[in-house]
């Protein structure tokens, strides 16, 4: 740009521009550094919540008729144990470190939504609240982790018990799913240049893939969510066996998102140990391709495992036999990571440090849990073990195993970074070996307690079964274990406290992460510099002086904006300026409009909550405000000599790309809802002896022609604009259609005899809402279009709000047509063959 | 390796243990586990040794090239073992499955938090007790009224869900004569850690004769089965009975 | 989408997509067949089906990678070994078909 600067003062330019104020002002923060590790510090304060409550069903469970605690409280400590542990701790906390530590492995200044990643902290937060607050009111969730109905159903827990759970964890998912988009979109699209795709460090890999699982995975969990507490408040009887509904579609759709779930967990983990190992291993690691390989085959096979917490329920052997196959094959891509991490230590010159120790613990841990894992895929042996402690120990010791020792050797390895400071060590080794002798004490012989027949979720128990002694072990070594997690918390203290300073990258690793100062600028990188070569074997110490200098890309202050490279999704080249939104308190404003929407449906004020909804639809207009460009610019500088267009001119953005991820999530929910649909019509009890119904279908066929012709319209909208002509009229055209597609929708909804006397009903009720609410969502892109077009933020070059319509009422259209067909499929049932 | 197998075994036993079957079902799958658990054992010490070995610097694996590792660890180890287990489970489950009828079958309901066994010719049993010949298979119908339950007598075989709106059937068979304890699996509330009950074996003639004898009673099944207390062990289940929760839900 | 290493990056994905909804088919018609008693057709459907997808999974396992440059060839290698493992997955998961009991 102009003649160079020195460090400091271009420190002080770009920090000026992405700093969080102090005060009240950090509740505006958008930074990606500040919210990791919020959302870590949550998380792991959720940890020692959950981890508190697993002391009291220890306590409980230490020896037989105890009258510590009731079934009654009881039932709601396992319950919001594991639900603390899964959904207020290990998903988030991965997150955290995840939005923390990505822009950094990859060179860039933040991530793709910042604001986004601020919603999604706030809704967390909130929605963990919800959870808690419930727990300390002494209603909290009282029917196991995974909620089967009948038992959460209305008849069978009356009080809002239930509703605390699916409100508050779909508000709370709110966060996973923001988190999803922007890690796949933020991978594929900001990177330094040149990091082609096959330069990432593999964490980018673990990465991709698990946000790919998560955009599939959580889809079917948020559906049956919506399901339940629609049956739970307004009656109508999806899983209801006496209406035609089935309770084993909760299972299906639990478990299509649970047992996913547990890789989305691992596979992040084992990104940490893949970056970890190659550290202390000195070299780098081996079998980077056969790893893709395998994190992609695990991210796919994860998917066809989900029966394997069904075996029991009468599902035909041959289905079975196909789940059990599957779960067992799940193992071999497994042993490749296994065996490459060994290769990598063995074939290195492997040193010892406290990181390394956890490491050690994880291949104890995870491998014994991993052969127990194999166990219980064999059908036979399932139906012994199923429902009993057997389940409880390989739980703990693949989740543990696979996530807390990865998670405490990670935080042994970057805490450094965060503080600037390294450990002491004084008691970093014995709270090691606490943790991990009270964690197999607690867990190991709990294999027994399990197959001498003792069940899950059991508050006592005789002493005339023979598991009295194993019970009082475990629960002496859930004690030593505590222990082990209160000294890390020390430790962490002391560090934090006392820990010695230290210049750059103290284990000399090869990632970029430890080229920025630590702890990091706002913006991470003064200039972002050009990757050539694998991004696992860089020399962090010298990249860190040479772009805290302002040599590389965008090393400098530009119009107050916060800039950044977008890259081709391949190669790596660049491609674009991303100009990302300042700090603002829009993302907290949303999020408490968003709660009071959520507040609002579990106080049961169902008339207030449509109000929540339309306020936060309101907020979230107001997001794009601050965006957009209203010129046609052209390229601009970018450092080296190179010079690419703003992102608002370049078609391959991340806000297409992110619409893209956000359809297919959905269509995955319609998916899922379309299975549940032909899975009651086709296995559910009670659908004998119907009817056809009365169905007004004209209707049905004229909304599917209004959408299509909206949808229609908003692809002429765009060619218009594209070819520098009048988009507007088309826009218009499109909101006009929507809004009689969504009129007929409503009228058919409104002619649907009896919703609550069947299921048959009430999926085509959810199935007309769903189709009614993406015709409206269809329309409001158009018009919103429309907005930005009359405003002057749309040009043939600067297209996105045009491009982003199109999708919309694409999807709409084409969602309706199988919605409309599964409907007369249903709305025909008992007419004659 | 199985040698050492009933030495183990004497500490598993129990009323209500997996490892101390009483019928040739719950033998086999015994036997699975003891060969699972062989296996990984093994398995485990490979990793573990091959991770010291690794520290060591032991110039045994030191020299081996990524392909090797990835290779050998990642497919040649894992994909036979993996598929003659799946596969001899697979064949062990088809075994296992209720194939034809059985010469006597029973309908079994759950219901917070008790169970109700009814008989081909009507009995109906609610004093969470079943009666069941020994020495020959029995189909057992489970269903439930409210929420899920889950059907185990872990000394006969594997468990069945008992869901409402569907009929499971799961065959066992005890060897002997005398008393199995079995238990809700599935979590069903408040109850769920009372929720068990008693399985009578009888020799086939006496078997008759109870059968005869409770058709006669009817309908006074309130009443203790006769058998209760007769000659077999029967360990004390103080939280049985008395206190047993009744009410709520429905 | 005719840049080889975007064709790669499909291709990374494409064999265990494939599986996936063979996996679908597979356990759809599994259900459906007992549902609506199929008989002795529901077998013979199944092992049809089962050996139809693998025709598509066989031809992405024996697929000559991309090597004109990076990340074309990584990429495609990796491709490569996810789509031969996408086949083994294929073959062993959904063998059971010729023997295991259908609706039981």
């Amino acid at each position: 740009m102009s003649e160079p600067i020195s460090p400091i003062r271009l420190h002080k330019q770009l920090e000026r521009i992405w700093m969080t104020p102090s005060g009240i002002g950090r509740l505006s923060s958008v930074n990606h550094t500040v919210l990791g590790k919020r959302f870590m510090v949550v998380a792991l304060t959720f940890f020692a919540i959950g981890g508190f409550l697993s002391m009291l069903i220890r306590a409980q469970l230490a020896t037989p008729h105890s009258a510590f605690i009731g079934p009654e409280i009881y039932n709601q400590i396992f319950t919001m144990h594991g639900t603390v542990m899964m959904f207020l701790f290990a998903i988030p906390m991965f997150e955290g470190f995840v939005i923390y530590m990505l822009p950094k492995m990859l060179g860039a200044r933040d991530m793709a939504f910042p604001r986004l990643t601020a919603y999604g902290f706030w809704c967390y937060l909130f929605g963990g609240m919800i959870l808690i607050g419930a727990m300390l009111a002494g209603v909290a969730p009282d029917s196991g982790w995974f909620m089967y109905t009948p038992l959460s159903s209305r008849p069978y827990t009356p009080g809002i018990n239930a509703d605390v759970w699916l409100l508050g964890i779909t508000f709370v998912e709110i966060s996973a799913v923001t988190a999803a988009i922007e890690i796949f979109v933020s991978i594929l699209k900001m990177r330094a240049p040149g990091m082609a795709l096959t330069r990432m460090p593999l964490m980018a890999w673990y990465m991709l893939v698990t946000s790919g699982m998560m955009i599939v995975g959580f889809p079917p969990l948020i559906l049956g969510s919506i399901l339940l507490e629609l049956e739970r408040a307004f009656d109508l009887p999806f899983f209801d066996p006496t209406r035609g509904g089935d309770p084993l579609l909760w299972q299906h759709l639990f478990w299509l998102f649970g047992h996913p779930e547990v890789y989305i967990i691992f596979l992040p983990a084992a990104g940490a140990l893949s970056t970890i190992i190659p550290v202390f291993a000195q070299r780098q690691i081996l079998g980077y391709r056969a790893i893709i390989a395998a994190i992609v085959a695990m991210g796919f096979l994860s998917f066809g495992l989900w029966v394997h917490h069904m075996f029991t329920v009468g599902i035909p052997h041959l289905a079975l036999a196909f789940f059990s196959a599957a779960s067992a094959l799940v193992a071999i891509p497994t042993a490749v990571q296994i065996f490459a991490w060994l290769g990598t230590l063995a074939s290195g010159k492997p040193k010892w440090d406290v990181p390394m120790l956890y490491v050690f613990g994880f291949f104890f841990v995870f491998v014994i849990g991993g052969l127990t894992g194999v166990m219980l895929a064999m059908v036979p042996f399932n139906t012994q073990v199923h429902d009993t402690h057997f389940v409880v120990a390989h739980l703990h010791y693949v989740l543990v195993g696979g996530f807390v020792f990865p998670m405490l050797a990670g935080i042994y390895h970057w805490m450094p970074h965060i503080s600037g400071r390294q450990s002491l060590y004084r008691l970093s080794v014995p709270a090691f070996w606490l943790i991990f002798s009270g964690f197999n004490l607690t867990f190991f012989q709990m294999h027994l307690t399990g197959l001498m027949g003792m069940p899950r979720r059991i508050s006592t128990y005789p002493s005339n079964w023979g598991w009295d002694w194993l019970n009082l072990s475990s629960s002496i070594g859930g004690f030593i274990l505590t222990m082990g997690f209160a000294l890390v918390l020390a430790d962490m203290v002391l560090q934090f406290r006392y820990g010695r300073f230290f210049r750059r990258d103290p284990w000399q690793a090869q990632t970029l992460e430890w080229a920025t100062a630590t702890p990091p600028p706002s913006y991470n990188f003064a200039a972002i510099p050009r990757i050539d070569i694998r991004a696992d074997g860089l020399e962090p110490a010298r990249i860190g002086p040479v772009q805290a200098g302002g040599a590389g890309y965008l090393g400098f202050a530009r119009e107050d904006r916060q800039e950044t490279m977008g890259v081709d999704m391949a190669t790596g080249a660049p491609e674009h300026v991303m100009i990302l939104p300042r700090r603002t308190y829009l993302p907290l404003w949303t999020a408490l409009a968003t709660a009071s929407f959520f507040l609002a449906m579990l106080f049961g004020f169902y008339a207030l909550a449509p109000f929540g909804a339309l306020a936060t639809l309101i907020l979230f207009l107001l997001w794009p405000a601050s965006l957009g460009q209203k010129r046609d610019q052209g390229p601009v500088d970018i450092g080296m000599g190179e010079k690419a267009p703003l992102d608002v001119e370049c078609d391959s953005n991340v806000s297409v790309l992110a619409n893209r991820a956000a359809i297919v999530m959905d269509a995955t929910l319609f998916a899922s809802l379309l299975f549940g649909g032909l899975f009651l019509l086709v296995v559910a009890p009670n659908w004998e002896g119907m009817t056809p119904l009365d169905l007004p279908l004209w209707l049905a066929g004229t909304a599917l022609a209004a959408a299509a012709l909206a949808g229609g319209a908003s692809l002429l909208a765009r060619r218009a604009n594209g070819r520098g002509g009048r988009g507007g009229p088309w826009l218009l055209a499109t909101v006009l259609g929507q809004i009689a597609a969504v009129a007929m929708l409503v009228m058919l909804a409104l002619a649907l005899p009896e919703p609550t006397a069947h299921a048959r009903q009430a999926v085509i009720l959810a199935l007309i809402s769903y189709g009614a609410l993406h015709c409206g969502l269809g329309g409001l892109m158009a018009g919103h279009g429309y907005w930005r077009l009359s405003q002057g933020y749309v040009s043939a070059r600067r297209q996105t709000e045009m491009v982003l319509a199109w999708l919309w009422n694409l999807y709409a259209g084409a969602a309706l047509v199988p919605a409309l067909g599964l409907i007369v499929l249903l709305a025909l049932e008992g007419a004659t063959p | 390796m199985l040698g050492a197998t009933p030495l183990l075994l004497a500490g598993c036993s129990g009323e209500l243990s997996a490892l101390d079957p009483a019928g040739p079902r719950a033998a086999n799958l015994a036997l699975l586990w003891w060969v699972m658990f062989w296996g990984s054992v093994v398995l485990f010490a490979l990793v573990m040794v091959l991770f010291g070995l690794a520290y060591l610097r032991s110039n045994l694996i030191a020299r081996l090239t990524p392909a090797q590792w990835i290779v050998g660890g990642g497919l040649v180890l894992p994909v036979p073992v993996l598929v003659l287990l799946t596969g001899a489970a697979l064949v062990l489950g088809e075994q296992l499955l209720p194939h034809g009828q059985a010469p006597l079958r029973i309908g079994v309901e759950a219901q917070r938090w008790n169970w109700t066994f009814t008989y081909p010719d009507g009995i109906v049993l609610d004093d969470q007790t079943l009666h069941i010949p020994a020495g020959q298979p029995v189909d057992l119908a489970v269903s439930a009224a409210d929420v899920i339950h889950s059907f185990w007598v872990p000394r006969l075989g594997g468990k069945i869900d008992a869901i409402p709106g569907h009929i499971n059937v799961i065959r066992l068979q005890a060897d002997r004569p005398g008393i199995y304890w079995g238990q809700c699996a599935e979590y069903c509330g408040e109850g769920h850690d009372i929720m068990q009950f008693r399985v009578e074996a009888h020799e086939p003639d006496a078997f008759a004769d109870i059968l005869a004898r409770l058709r006669d009673q009817r309908p006074a099944s309130a009443q203790p089965s006769p058998l209760r207390g007769e000659g077999a062990t029967e360990p004390p289940a103080p939280l049985k009975g008395a206190n047993r929760r009744s009410g709520g839900g429905q | 989408m005719s840049r080889p290493d975007i064709r790669a990056l499909v291709l990374l994905i494409a064999g265990f997509t494939l599986w996936s909804a063979a996996f679908v088919l597979l356990y759809a018609l599994q259900a459906l067949g007992c549902a609506y008693d199929w008989g002795a057709a529901h077998r013979p459907i199944l092992i049809g089906t089962y050996l139809a997808s693998l025709l598509p999974l066989a031809w992405l396992a024996l697929r000559r990678p991309y090597e004109t440059g990076e990340p074309q060839t990584s990429l495609s290698r990796a491709a490569l070994w996810a789509n031969r493992a996408a086949l083994g997955a294929g073959i062993l998961v959904f063998l059971p078909v010729t023997f295991a009991t259908t609706c039981l």
